[in-house]
């Protein structure tokens, strides 16, 4: 059992859900995950989506594989918002410390991202508060200044998980007729079982009827 | 400046004056640098097996054939278009750290030296610094790798726009 923080649940991975011989899923290319993503993480997003589903048809569960690919997109887009953040305040302390841009901005951008998370060494940190008093700034004017700087691509980051939430909408309405499709039909099948036997039964009694 | 900093500045002046590749296979190979994603080719999904095993597994569904027809082409054309969106977001334009840090200034020394031998003037040392002072500027306006990567995948859009609508499309009117 794995705990799933997005939905906030507990989800056994290995869950049967679907008659493997009639899924669609081997026949499509299934969502590629970055090397540092947890397969049983993504795995378990899935698991939990299609336990929403009643009677889950393989294009349904066709449809939650790509609407779980979607939601872990807006998740990796997320985390690009912050990190087009940081590079910003890499470049503009790299534009500032022009004595020291020696060492590169690589360097510089490593050692502000470890000393953003609060993973960095005594050095890093010196050359970050070296860098920061040079350029005659704090970190969250640096932080201000760099989000403006970077306005143009966090934009473009906001579209992407817009699109993604479109998706999701499409998918969702998608997976809607699906149901309603296959409730239809059920309902369809029970009326003609409905009206079948009262047609036996109005011909039973048309025979009894014929004999007395 | 260190030798290997005027061996680049050496290395990308002679790479001015290549005039392309010369042999078939080469000339082959270049047409396609161009090549970004490949969504803009026209598919052909009906030929493959996939295609087939999708449309007999959705007519099980009670789909009608052209309904089965559209949705399977419709759910490959999706995949094509989620396996592009993840190969440009995973290989964006490498940065070249080179040219975004190098001091242009500093380097007007080499590029006479590197002109000298055909007899350069001043105006040639001016113009040749302007040139990377140029291409230094495009290069940091792309930014780092997120900003390219996030530019990159933005192009995109469009074409998961247009293939979520007619995946959903084809799932409703079915």
């Amino acid at each position: 059992m794995l705990y799933n923080d997005h939905f906030g649940i507990y989800v056994d991975v290995a869950m049967p859900v679907e008659d493997k011989s009639k899924s669609l899923l081997p026949f499509l290319s299934s969502p590629k995950l970055l090397p540092d993503e947890s397969e049983v993480e993504f795995q378990s997003g899935l698991q939990s989506l299609l336990s929403e589903l009643d009677n889950p048809s393989p294009l349904a569960v066709a449809l939650v594989s790509q609407l779980n690919e979607c939601l872990w997109w807006i998740r990796r887009h997320t985390v690009d918002k912050e990190l087009l953040l940081h590079e910003a305040m890499a470049r503009l302390l790299s534009k500032a410390g022009s004595n020291w841009m020696g060492s590169g901005n690589s360097a510089l951008s490593v050692a502000l991202e470890h000393y953003l998370d609060g993973s960095a060494h005594k050095d890093e940190v010196d050359f970050i508060d070296q860098a920061l008093t040079e350029a005659n700034l704090t970190l969250p004017d640096l932080r201000v200044r760099a989000f403006k700087d970077a306005s143009r691509h966090i934009k473009m980051v906001d579209d992407l998980i817009h699109r993604q939430h479109q998706t999701i909408r499409h998918l969702q309405r998608g997976i809607d007729s699906i149901d309603y499709k296959s409730r239809l039909i059920k309902r369809m099948d029970l009326e003609l079982a409905a009206l079948e036997s009262k047609q036996s039964a109005k011909g039973a009694l048309t025979l009894d009827d014929e004999s007395s | 400046m260190t030798m290997n900093h005027r061996r680049s500045l050496a290395n990308r002046r002679n790479a001015l004056k290549s005039t392309g590749p010369r042999s078939v296979a080469g000339k082959r190979a270049s047409s396609q640098n161009s090549r970004k994603h490949g969504l803009n080719s026209p598919p052909d999904f009906e030929s493959s097996l996939e295609y087939r095993a999708l449309v007999d597994l959705i007519t099980e569904e009670g789909f009608s054939a052209f309904a089965c027809a559209d949705i399977a082409s419709g759910l490959l054309n999706y995949r094509r278009v989620m396996d592009a969106y993840y190969d440009t977001y995973t290989s964006p334009d490498p940065v070249d750290e080179f040219l975004r840090d190098v001091n242009v200034k500093a380097s007007n020394p080499i590029f006479s030296e590197l002109l000298s031998p055909s007899g350069s003037e001043p105006q040639d040392v001016r113009e040749m610094a302007a040139f990377f002072a140029g291409m230094q500027r495009q290069e940091r306006r792309k930014g780092g790798p997120v900003s390219r990567r996030s530019a990159d995948t933005h192009k995109l859009i469009r074409y998961q726009r247009n293939g979520i609508a007619r995946l959903s499309r084809a799932v409703r009117q079915g």
